[in-house]
């Protein structure tokens, strides 16, 4: 069975690149384009893991991360946040989120894929 | 004291009579003529005249016969030398009140001198009597023709100017203390003259109708006026009545009146000669030395300039605070830039570096020889511009304090290793030839691995970068007492000693033909020293010159000098 990840970026560039990345290491990937649409898909698809930006349109990475955790039915589902704000205070954000990653922008596309699997149990 | 020659007068019949002694002895002659009828009316009228003449003189008198024995003498002469009469008429001068008299200056006198001349005045003798202690006299002599007989009788005036002599050796003293005191009050108004004027606040001083008295030099420098209008003038009225200030008046005529002493009256005003002025009023009222007259001293402190310098330190520490709130404001809109401008960078160059990855990695199927080598073009200018953007973040966090260290036990041998291969790919294409040196026992230090490294992988791809094909590059390490030294040297350009300083400046390209192809940010040199003196060690360039190569030498603590 293949692995599901849902891909929340606001930025169509990074949505195709690393939903490429991820489709050839054989994933079935979903995209949302902004969090609350994300939420939403990630209740309806339940994906193996999330792969988010920090700064989406319409809330912060962070928060849409909380309102994720607070719901039963996705509060288990791995976070991997990418993000262009790798400086301290980027990473401060989200350090307190339970079950999440980081991984920093410009994105290392020969490991990508590798680096997202080490989040799916 | 009374001068004898006043009573000098001439008797009716034209007899000369000298002095007041005379007379007395003259009446005396009269005394003894009485019985002579011829001359009876007249001795009648002269012995009342000497009488009178008698009463009035004071001074002692006394005549002598031709041998000297006293034949009559004055009251005051037994007053004054305390004899008593019955133990002085007939008796030898010299031999009176137990020979007191036996002077012999006196003899000299009677003997010598008077002999030869009728009339001697002022003879002076001292001498010191049993009786009556020392006394100065002046003598007064005269001989006299008995106006019977041939015989001559001697007439002596004593005055006794003892107390004279006192008196003015003591108006002498005086006199002397007098210009001494006089003297000392010169060099007192001299001194505190002095003093006025070397002070350099103007001082005035007014009498109580405060009319100026005396004015210090400075006043006059001070308050552009000159002596001859001021001395003497109402202070109100000094340089065309600038002087009416309202305030002083207050002073000199309310507050003054009620307390001696005033410090520190503050007054401001606006002279027309020399401008705006806030001065600083001391006040004293002083006794004058002699009478009762008081006098107003009044010292006036220029504070204007001191005014301004403390509006301007007000305004000066005002602007410091106003900028220390602007340094905090602009320190922290400067990391939100850098944050910014990060995340900006970032987001393309995600797009850039990561699809011309894929593509230089053919995912999606190959490309030919051209297109893969352009491709790689890309991806090589997007891996520099990342690099870039790395290195001035690290500047900028270095220099704004924020570059924390995240300390560890790291195993230096391993990891000088570890980075001397990472450039082995640059060094063998190249074809240089890397030389290590690195001592066996080398401890493992506290330090930050990340920055450790970063600092080991810059100074060795600018050894790399800046030797030509063929040269040499190397690395030595070892231990010094606490510290571990590393010199990582080549045999490249070098540095021209002109450039020792630019190079830790940032963006600083050494500028030769063959430096021009060279990649790099002019970073990495300023980036490694900062972060070996965060470690808290030291770091130096050497470097001989153009083509001569260049060693860097540094060192890291073993245990790290920072708190962690």
């Amino acid at each position: 069975m293949k692995k599901r990840a849902l891909i929340v970026d606001d930025n169509g560039n990074n949505l195709r690149m690393e939903k490429d990345l991820l489709e050839v290491a054989g994933f079935e990937v979903f995209l949302a384009r902004d969090a609350s649409s994300g939420i939403a898909m990630a209740k309806k698809e339940k994906p193996d893991v999330i792969v988010m930006d920090v700064r989406l349109p319409d809330m912060r990475g962070s928060e849409a991360a909380r309102i994720l955790r607070e719901d039963k039915d996705t509060s288990d589902i791995p976070i991997v946040f990418v993000t262009a704000s790798v400086m301290a205070e980027g990473k401060e954000e989200i350090k307190n989120i339970t079950n999440s990653g980081f991984i920093g922008k410009p994105i290392n596309t020969r490991n990508f894929a590798k680096e997202i699997n080490r989040f799916i149990k | 004291m009374k001068d004898k020659r006043k009573n000098k007068e001439f008797s009716e019949d034209g007899v000369k009579i000298h002095t007041a002694p005379e007379r007395r002895i003259i009446e005396k002659l009269h005394q003894e003529i009485a019985g002579s009828k011829k001359t009876e009316r007249e001795a009648q009228g002269s012995r009342e005249f000497a009488e009178s003449i008698i009463n009035t003189v004071r001074e002692p008198l006394i005549s002598l016969d031709q041998d000297l024995r006293v034949v009559a003498v004055s009251r005051s002469f037994y007053e004054f030398f305390k004899v008593k009469p019955e133990e002085t008429v007939g008796q030898l001068i010299y031999d009176l009140g137990n020979k007191q008299w036996d002077i012999p200056r006196l003899r000299e006198l009677l003997e010598t001198i008077l002999p030869q001349k009728t009339t001697f005045d002022n003879y002076e003798v001292e001498h010191d009597f049993a009786t009556i202690g020392r006394r100065i006299m002046l003598l007064n002599a005269r001989q006299i023709e008995r106006v019977l007989g041939k015989e001559r009788i001697i007439l002596l005036a004593i005055e006794d100017i003892t107390e004279r002599r006192e008196i003015e050796k003591g108006l002498e003293k005086t006199r002397k203390e007098l210009e001494v005191i006089k003297k000392s009050a010169d060099e007192v108004s001299e001194f505190s003259e002095s003093v006025i004027n070397t002070v350099r606040e103007p001082l005035i001083s007014l009498d109580q109708d405060l009319r100026v008295v005396t004015v210090s030099r400075s006043f006059y420098e001070c308050f552009k006026v000159k002596p001859e209008e001021t001395v003497g003038q109402l202070i109100y009225d000094l340089g065309n009545k600038q002087w009416d200030i309202p305030k002083l008046r207050e002073l000199l005529e309310t507050i003054l009146p009620q307390k001696t002493t005033f410090d520190n009256y503050e007054v401001e005003h606006n002279f027309s000669t020399i401008g705006r002025r806030i001065m600083l009023l001391n006040a004293r009222q002083i006794e004058r030395g002699t009478g009762k007259e008081r006098i107003i001293l009044l010292a006036i402190e220029d504070i204007t300039e001191r005014r301004e310098i403390e509006k301007g330190l007000e305004k000066t520490h005002k602007e410091l605070q106003d900028l220390a709130v602007e340094l905090k404001r602009t320190t922290r809109a400067k990391s939100e830039f850098l944050a910014n401008m990060s995340h900006e960078l970032r987001t393309p160059l995600n797009s850039i570096n990561g699809f011309s990855e894929i593509l230089y990695d053919e995912t999606f199927g190959p490309l030919n020889g051209v297109q893969k080598e352009y491709v790689n073009f890309v991806l090589t200018s997007g891996k520099h511009l990342l690099l870039l953007i790395n290195q001035i973040l690290d500047m900028s966090k270095v220099e704004a304090g924020k570059m924390q260290l995240t300390l560890s036990d790291l195993p230096l041998k391993s990891i000088l290793n570890e980075i001397s291969l990472l450039v082995a790919d640059m060094v063998s294409k190249k074809k240089l030839q890397i030389l290590l040196e690195i001592a066996e026992d080398l401890p493992n230090i506290e330090a930050d691995e990340l920055r450790v490294k970063e600092i080991l992988y810059n100074l060795l791809s600018n050894a790399v970068k800046f030797t030509p094909e063929g040269g040499k590059i190397g690395m030595r390490a070892k231990q010094t007492d606490s510290e571990i030294e590393i010199v990582v040297w080549d045999t490249g350009v070098g540095i021209a000693p002109e450039n020792m300083e630019k190079i830790f400046e940032g963006f600083f390209r050494v500028d030769t033909p063959y430096s021009r192809i060279t990649e790099g940010t002019g970073l990495g040199l300023p980036i490694a020293k900062k972060l070996v003196e965060l470690h808290g060690g030291n770091f130096s360039v050497l470097s001989e010159g153009l083509g001569k190569g260049t060693q860097v030498r540094f060192s890291l603590p073993i245990r790290s000098k920072k708190a962690v």
